[in-house]
């Protein structure tokens, strides 16, 4: 699937849908891997808990809160309209 | 690696140490059936002003269209040229040879050397 | 021996840098008003500010990076813009204070109002940045702020009762106008621990280049500096409580001050308050000036350095010419200075939670602090500093409504 440029600090807040057009929740963190000098997307982060892991890892840690956020592996996410990215399947196949 | 918490917004330093701004933006390419790669940095304040909101994003690149003569779009630091990334993000350029300090050097010339004392 | 001289002159920053319109101002109101009641108020801010100071300089120390640097690396530029848009209202609005304060003391040295002086003063800011280095106006505002230890002299001198005194050290319900106290109470808070001050002193220790082996320096330049800092405030507390509660005048100009240093020393002790007034104002003006370049250039990346000439960092060097001759607005045209200083102190108060907050997750990331992180203690200080910069942010518009009149 080919959609060109995204701006990944765009992306950052999106709200992401299913298939079914229901809510998943919003990208707050992008994982990737870097391979020689490549940079390859694997996952998005999504939800409040993303949130966590981005902003307070060692204070939440710290009480023992800190939970898993929702992890979406890239080819499931659809970004030809990176305002409305959308999730290819329903949301009960992510965990 | 996490982009945003290990990348976006990071300081960027070039080949010889010197601080040249914050990674404003990533570009990420997809082609082909291959996983998406983040291509480049941004660096310009016309990438931050969009992240702001689409308004003053707009209203930036409408400024920059006028102003901003042949560059009209923030600079790419290919992601090809980066190389430690830890506090900082280490990357292959020499700053000084770059774009990144057009504002600078433009109010450099235009507005402190005609101050008193403005010029070195 | 170059290390010795470096606690001593950190020190002296304390004591040097502590006083400004607005702790002088508060501390005043609060004698007079409610006379050794309010110590606590003073004792509270300078030890939170001793901490704060202390975290401020060890991040910058270990990470080379400054506080405004942080907030927007760690948080991303949607927060820090709306700090840096909060951080540098308050600035404007403590600047004008300041250059107003050394607008009045040249009216009182002068006698030509204060409105002429402001821009002047302003011009005399901004050439002292623009050719100076940070060097020099660190060294040059702490060494001649030592002049304020005049309040401290001068309580002394007065023998105050001191079991009044120590009572005073003990926070308790106020007997009589229970908003007005805590209006005070707050505006002491917003006047010691200064928002401003931390962005400054973390931007000092890139600029003056510490290392871990400075630890112990910012350590003993936070803990006594700021002790002995607040120790002047007292001294300005107890001669107001000395002098002007007597007379059962609440403090409603800057005019009335200078009674207190003429009290303990007579004719000299005009002159003594016009120097401590004048000379802590403006020193204050210039680091929060300077302060507010640094917000926007760290935070953005831009180049900064006071050592640079201003050829070589033209958007850090134009912010301070901008916003220096805008602050020096409201005193040239007359506002008046004591109202003014009220209330840049509430929004002072009001709006530390955006830069304390951010330095319970700045002190626990190990990228910025190493293996030099916050223990549970300072944690649990922090924790609770933050626990009151947001009950601060919530009372503050409220009680400068009830009591600020």
């Amino acid at each position: 699937m080919t959609t060109g440029e995204v701006h990944l600090e765009l992306l950052l807040g999106r709200l992401v849908r299913d298939s079914d057009g229901r809510p998943v929740g919003r990208i707050e963190e992008i994982e990737a891997e870097r391979v020689d000098l490549l940079c390859l997307v694997k996952e998005f982060h999504l939800g409040p808990h993303a949130l966590g892991e981005r902003l307070a890892v060692p204070v939440l840690h710290a009480f023992g809160r800190a939970r898993k956020p929702l992890r979406v592996p890239w080819d499931l996410l659809d970004f030809s309209d990176p305002a409305h990215p959308r999730l290819t399947c329903p949301r009960d196949r992510i965990r | 690696m996490l982009l945003v918490h290990d990348v976006l917004d990071k300081q960027l330093t070039d080949r010889h140490g010197v601080r040249m701004g914050k990674a404003d933006g990533l570009v990420m390419l997809q082609e082909g059936d291959g996983p998406p790669r983040v291509v480049s940095i941004e660096v310009g304040s016309l990438t931050l002003a969009r992240r702001l909101g689409r308004r003053l994003g707009r209203w930036a690149t409408a400024l920059a269209r006028r102003w901003g003569g042949k560059h009209t779009e923030s600079y790419r630091i290919p992601w090809t040229l980066v190389r430690g990334i830890t506090l900082e993000i280490a990357v292959d350029v020499d700053a000084e040879a770059t774009r990144v300090n057009v504002v600078e050097d433009w109010l450099r010339v235009h507005v402190v050397e005609h101050l008193p004392g403005g010029r070195p | 021996m170059s290390r010795l001289i470096e606690i001593a002159l950190g020190i002296v920053t304390g004591i040097g840098g502590f006083l400004e319109a607005g702790s002088l101002a508060t501390a005043a109101q609060a004698g007079s008003e409610f006379r050794y009641d309010l110590i606590w108020a003073v004792i509270v801010g300078a030890v939170c500010l001793a901490f704060l100071v202390e975290m401020s300089g060890r991040l910058s120390a270990i990470s080379k990076h400054t506080i405004p640097d942080a907030l927007r690396e760690r948080f991303g530029i949607r927060f820090f813009a709306v700090a840096l848009i909060i951080m540098e209202l308050v600035m404007f609005m403590v600047m004008a204070t300041e250059l107003g304060g050394v607008a009045i003391a040249l009216e009182f040295a002068s006698g030509v109002s204060y409105r002429w002086w402001a821009l002047p003063v302003g011009f005399v800011a901004w050439i002292l940045l623009w050719k100076g280095t940070f060097g020099l106006i660190e060294k040059g505002v702490s060494v001649l702020g030592l002049i304020t230890l005049a309040f401290v002299v001068g309580a002394i001198h007065l023998h105050p009762p001191l079991a009044e005194v120590a009572r005073g050290a003990v926070p308790r319900l106020p007997a009589h106008d229970h908003a007005r106290y805590w209006f005070l109470a707050v505006s002491i808070l917003g006047a010691s621990i200064s928002p401003y001050l931390f962005a400054f002193y973390s931007a000092g220790a890139v600029e003056d280049k510490w290392d871990v082996s400075h630890l112990t320096i910012n350590r003993i330049t936070a803990g006594f500096g700021m002790g002995f800092g607040g120790i002047v405030a007292i001294g300005a507390l107890i001669l107001a409580a000395i002098v002007l509660h007597p007379l059962d005048v609440q403090v409603d100009s800057f005019a009335q001050l200078p009674l207190l240093l003429t009290s303990a020393f007579g004719r000299v002790g005009f002159a003594l308050f016009v120097c401590s007034l004048a000379i802590a104002c403006f020193g204050a003006a210039q680091e929060i000036a300077l302060t507010a370049a640094y917000m926007l250039a760290q935070g953005l990346g831009w180049r900064w350095s006071e050592n640079l000439p201003p050829a070589e960092d033209a958007r850090f060097s134009l912010a301070y010419t901008i916003l220096i001759p805008l602050a020096a607005v409201p005193a040239a045209a007359g506002v008046d200075i004591l109202k003014l200083t009220n209330i840049s102190m509430v929004l002072s108060a009001a709006s530390l939670p955006v830069i304390v907050a951010p330095l319970l997750i700045l002190m626990n990331d190990r990228r910025y602090v190493r293996d030099y992180g916050n223990g549970w203690f300072s944690n649990t200080v922090v924790a609770l500093i933050t626990a009151l910069a947001f009950v601060l942010a919530v009372v503050s518009f409220p009680l400068l409504i009830k009591g600020g009149g």
